[in-house]
């Protein structure tokens, strides 16, 4: 059975309210989940108000100004910031998606901010996603072929069959769908999860890949493939657009009319 | 990781998708419809065994309380079978665009109440 509820250890309490200091007219609250691993203490929520007419239009640009100049030791993961790399993911007002890409114009009241759920906190918003990529290496996510040394020839491909990866290939394994999916949470030491399984459907997908049998084989589990319910909270979480639930869907009416 | 590290919110911090809110009610529904079905059965061993049980029975769905219970079973079959023909047309691998499962997703819900609403205007004889 799963637990519901926070461990006793994870409870949030209220943090620090930080004041604003610029007299700026147009604040906004921004509350922001905060753990800190060398305190000892229960995670918290803290309250900064920012003052929105100097900041860009991102709710990344909000907590790097945050960073710089009201909370120093605020730590969030951030690389490339155009949507590319994946590592700003987080949760924004409820809804999993990428920090660089979101306008915080789109969400109206106060802005929540928390780590991808469902992980554990390595420090305020960055989780720990060691299981996703060790299930991510278990589906082995490179090309098999059956060519030995010297008979190695080009593995061409028709533009048809290379469109059948589009809405595959795009996915930049930010993790927010598979940590969107109440399924994932419940049994994600067992349940593969949209993204990994989208990662799936892409290499059993690809025309020059020989191993799709043994692909299929693999997959098709109680727990790794079937505790896809179609709650489609991924879909609707996807920063790219992407749909892993039919990626999973594919892969089940494969299995089914193979 | 250490397992002193406290858990991320879940379930507490996420917003309720139509699909998400569906995809739960699909699930409480069944549970209900599960044992309603075996209740189901019980009254039609019941009636094998004679008027007298029939009739009372009979008083019972007649209050207040077992009429709610008749509408609300009314209530989850009709939900359970139009939520299931979503399940039905995924399996076959189609309405996963998000916009169709959505569209879907509240013709199933709206759908349930007409279907409400049908049963009990037939079972009642208003046609």
């Amino acid at each position: 059975m799963a637990q519901f509820s926070l461990p006793q250890n994870s409870k949030i309490e209220v943090g620090k309210y930080h004041k604003d200091k610029t007299n700026s007219k147009n604040i906004r609250k921004i509350n922001v989940y905060r753990w800190d691993p060398s305190t000892g203490k229960n995670p918290r929520v803290d309250t900064f108000e920012v003052d929105m007419d100097n900041c860009g239009p991102k709710v990344l640009d909000i907590l790097f100004k945050i960073k710089n100049e009201i909370d120093p030791s605020l730590t969030f993961r951030r690389s490339c910031a155009h949507g590319v790399c994946g590592s700003c993911a987080m949760n924004i007002d409820g809804i999993n998606g990428l920090a660089c890409i979101k306008s915080h114009s789109d969400i109206s009241g106060d802005l929540n901010i928390y780590p991808l759920p469902h992980l554990k906190v390595v420090k305020d918003l960055i989780g720990d996603l060691t299981t996703l990529y060790k299930q991510y290496e278990s589906i082995q996510p490179w090309l098999k072929v059956d060519q030995t040394g010297q008979e190695k020839t080009e593995l061409k491909q028709t533009q048809k069959e290379r469109e059948k990866l589009d809405g595959y290939y795009e996915c930049i394994l930010c993790a927010c769908c598979s940590t969107s999916c109440p399924s994932y949470w419940w049994n994600g030491d067992k349940y593969l999860g949209p993204a990994v399984l989208l990662q799936a459907y892409r290499w059993i997908n690809d025309s020059r890949d020989g191993d799709k049998k043994e692909r299929l084989k693999k997959v098709a589990d109680e727990l790794k493939l079937y505790r896809c319910h179609t709650i489609m909270n991924c879909t609707n979480s996807c920063p790219k657009g992407l749909n892993p639930a039919k990626a999973i869907g594919s892969i089940k009416k494969m299995l089914a009319t193979s | 990781m250490k397992n002193n590290n406290p858990l991320s919110p879940h379930l507490q911090i996420y917003k309720w998708q139509i699909s998400s809110l569906l995809s739960i009610t699909h699930r409480i529904v069944g549970v209900i419809n599960f044992f309603a079905i075996i209740l189901i059965c019980f009254w039609i061993m019941l009636i094998t065994f004679g008027q007298s049980n029939y009739s009372i029975i009979n008083v019972f769905l007649n209050t207040t309380f077992g009429k709610f219970l008749v509408i609300s079973l009314c209530w989850t079959f009709s939900f359970h079978i139009l939520n299931e023909l979503r399940h039905l047309t995924w399996d076959a691998g189609y309405g996963f665009d998000l916009k169709v499962a959505k569209i879907t997703g509240i013709i199933a819900l709206i759908g349930s109440f007409v279907l409400t609403i049908l049963f009990y205007i037939l079972g009642r004889n208003l046609f």
